[in-house]
């Protein structure tokens, strides 16, 4: 568990100091179970800062998302750092993001967290559907204790997890310059829960299986606009001239735009399940991503996100790369 | 009114007759959550979910319709698209949902009129259901509108555990009712008292509360506010809210065409995107996140009200319950009021 005091007073450290903007972290949510994240300018504000399992939301978004709106007359760009809470995945985006040129390491202050897996807010909500509010909720040995108007409820562990935390390769942050508390034990990878018994199916099978869920898309883009690493100035699925995907909602197009999203993030996705767990119609988005990931490994020995010194995957080239699908 | 009752068992007998004269539309399971799909077998129906993930207002007013078709080119021709005239129904609709209609009508049947909405519209019986349990987000008490309403519905139905309570509203719905009246029975004083209870029961499960006092005025006077910057501020700009949400109409048209054939198509557009209303010129009217937030709550509380004279909200929570980052409507206009009382 992470001491919420200790997150405050590091948050507080860091704000506080002359070359920072801002720190962001996560606090409390209006209803439910859920988690806004927050903006600390002040000392003060950083009281509101908590990191609890439902701290889902990669924050390494926020940094890229900042206006860059232009100066007025005289005005000068605020150059201060970002502090930014970061688990063991936002981390990883953060590196990835660095490798790529699209953030400065000196940019940012990382204050790290060792998580030991979060929560996947459908899960828990289909738990407790009508819940407005819980007062705590902690992490004991294998179980979730909810404290929901002064009841505690004991759930296992594996009942509320996210999937995707169950093949996550770096619970600690892969770098940071404070850590919260003391680094948690890497647990035994599983691999994501469908991809063998997808595996096993012929393609007909598995193109019915996606055919199902692609059908359902809606193209609100909320996986791209999610995913830290979705951070192009224009995406491609935006262009008009030429229109690579039309904007028409149908099989074909919504088929094209998950499989290019999929692939424009092969040897880049960080595994941190946003796509997956914003979609508002349950795609399961993290099935495609984990199954590249296997894939990339496999060939290149490469995990994205992992080293800061290494360069990007496709940055790369080594006279040994397997070449069997060069045609 | 006319108000009858249907025993619960012989509701597959009606979804059987409904879905035989009409393209009959009803809450459907999907992968953990339900949508609005067309139903031939009552085995289809799902009513375990208070609403649908997406509203139905993907029913009349389409994400994707094409408006014409062309051939490009020298030989260039261009052929209209029928307007679809089949008559459909929206089985189970909430009356949250069923008032987002009441809100888009002045929209596409107003100063413009829009013939595939209009048409869909006409076409189409609102078979409502009352609400026995709201959820934690629901507020659609705040805009006078009740979990149980036959205001924006042509037939309403309430569960009464062992059978329908069915109010038959509009001419509509007594025209559908009248062709297949023997499977309904007569209903009772005792019936109408149970569907009482039920929507008293079910307007006292509602927590949550939007002020809507002088709203409009509140918010004419703090366009500049610090509130809109801090609230874009998490916005990711995923445009679900607008996705979701049973009254947001905004749509972009745009022609896809191979070298042979095209068509004109009019898709939903989201306002929460950086390229809405991006001018062709480069120049963007709505350049950063606050622009576009701020933007979604005047349009839906200030704008909207002045020129329609109804909130273009319906209260039924689908943006607060899904905004990965938490970003709450009622609680920004929350802060909306006290801003005004300072």
């Amino acid at each position: 568990m992470v001491d919420q005091q200790l997150l405050i007073d590091e948050v507080k450290k860091v704000v506080s100091r002359d070359d920072v903007k801002y720190v962001i972290g996560y606090k409390k949510g209006t209803s439910g179970f859920a988690i806004s994240p927050a903006f600390a300018y002040s000392t003060e504000y950083a009281d509101k800062f908590i990191f609890n399992p439902l701290c889902k939301k990669n924050l390494a978004a926020y940094p890229l998302l900042e206006d860059k709106l232009p100066l007025k007359r005289e005005e000068k760009e605020d150059k201060r750092k970002i502090g930014i809470v970061a688990k063991g995945c936002d981390t990883r985006a953060l590196v990835q993001i660095i490798q790529e040129k699209g953030l400065k390491r000196e940019d940012l202050v990382i204050i790290g967290i060792p998580c030991s897996g979060i929560i996947d807010h459908k899960k828990i909500t289909a738990k407790f559907p009508n819940e407005t509010a819980y007062s705590t909720i902690e992490e004991e040995q294998g179980f979730y204790k909810i404290t929901i108007n002064g009841k505690v409820h004991e759930i296992a562990k594996e009942e509320l997890l996210a999937d995707f935390c169950s093949s996550c390769i770096a619970p600690n942050p892969v770098i940071y310059d404070v850590l919260i508390g003391e680094e948690v034990e890497p647990w035994n990878l599983e691999e994501h829960k469908n991809l063998a018994v997808l595996e096993e199916k012929d393609v007909g099978e598995r193109w019915e299986y996606w055919k199902e869920h692609f059908d359902r898309c809606i193209r609100c883009y909320a996986c791209r606009e999610a995913c830290p690493l979705c951070y192009c100035k224009e995406c491609m699925a935006d262009l008009l001239n030429p229109q690579w995907i039309r904007r028409s909602v149908n099989l074909s197009e919504n088929t094209a735009w998950n499989i290019m999203r999929a692939y424009h993030l092969a040897g880049r996705c960080v595994g941190c399940g946003e796509c997956e767990s914003v979609c508002p119609v349950n795609i399961p988005l993290m099935e495609l991503n984990k199954e590249i990931e296997k894939d990339v490994k496999k060939m290149f020995e490469y995990s994205a996100g992992m080293d800061l010194e290494e360069k990007p995957l496709f940055g790369t080239f080594r006279p040994d790369d397997p070449e069997e699908f060069i045609m | 009114m006319e108000t009858l009752i249907l025993q619960k068992d012989k509701l597959p007998k009606l979804i059987e007759k409904l879905s035989s004269s009409h393209v009959l539309y009803g809450p459907t399971e999907e992968n953990g959550f339900s949508l609005f799909k067309q139903i031939k077998d009552f085995k289809e129906l799902n009513l375990k979910y208070l609403l649908t993930r997406v509203s139905p207002k993907s029913l009349i007013f389409k994400q994707t319709e094409t408006l014409f078709k062309f051939i490009p080119g020298r030989k260039g021709a261009v052929t209209s698209s029928k307007i679809n005239e089949e008559k459909s129904i929206i089985f189970a609709i909430r009356p949250c949902d069923a008032r987002s209609f009441k809100i888009l009508d002045p929209v596409f049947n107003g100063d413009f009129e829009d013939p595939f909405y209009i048409s869909k519209r006409k076409n189409t019986v609102l078979i409502g259901l009352t609400c026995n349990s709201p959820e934690k987000n629901c507020f659609c008490t705040s805009f006078d509108d009740s979990p149980g309403s036959t205001e924006n519905v042509d037939i309403l139905f309430t569960d009464l555990d062992d059978r329908f309570y069915v109010e038959v509203v509009t001419e509509k719905g007594k025209n559908l009712i009248k062709s297949i009246e023997d499977i309904f029975e007569k209903s009772t004083k005792n019936d109408e008292d149970s569907k009482r209870n039920i929507v008293t029961n079910s307007v006292e499960s509602i927590t949550r509360k939007m002020d809507l006092d002088s709203l409009a005025l509140k918010l004419d006077k703090m366009f500049d506010h610090e509130l809109w910057h801090n609230t874009a501020q998490k916005c990711i700009g995923c445009g679900i809210c607008t996705y979701l949400c049973p009254t947001c109409h905004c749509f972009d048209m745009q022609d896809e065409s191979t070298l042979k054939l095209g068509g004109r198509v009019r898709i939903w557009d989201s306002c929460m995107y950086e390229e809405y209303t991006h001018h062709a010129s480069g120049h963007n009217p709505r350049p950063s996140r606050m622009n576009r937030v701020r933007n979604r709550v005047y349009h839906k509380f200030s704008y909207f009200p002045k020129n329609e004279d109804i909130s273009a909200c319906t209260g039924c929570g689908r943006c607060i319950d899904y905004c990965p980052v938490n970003i709450d409507i009622i609680d920004v206009i929350e802060k909306v009021g006290v801003i005004a009382n300072e």
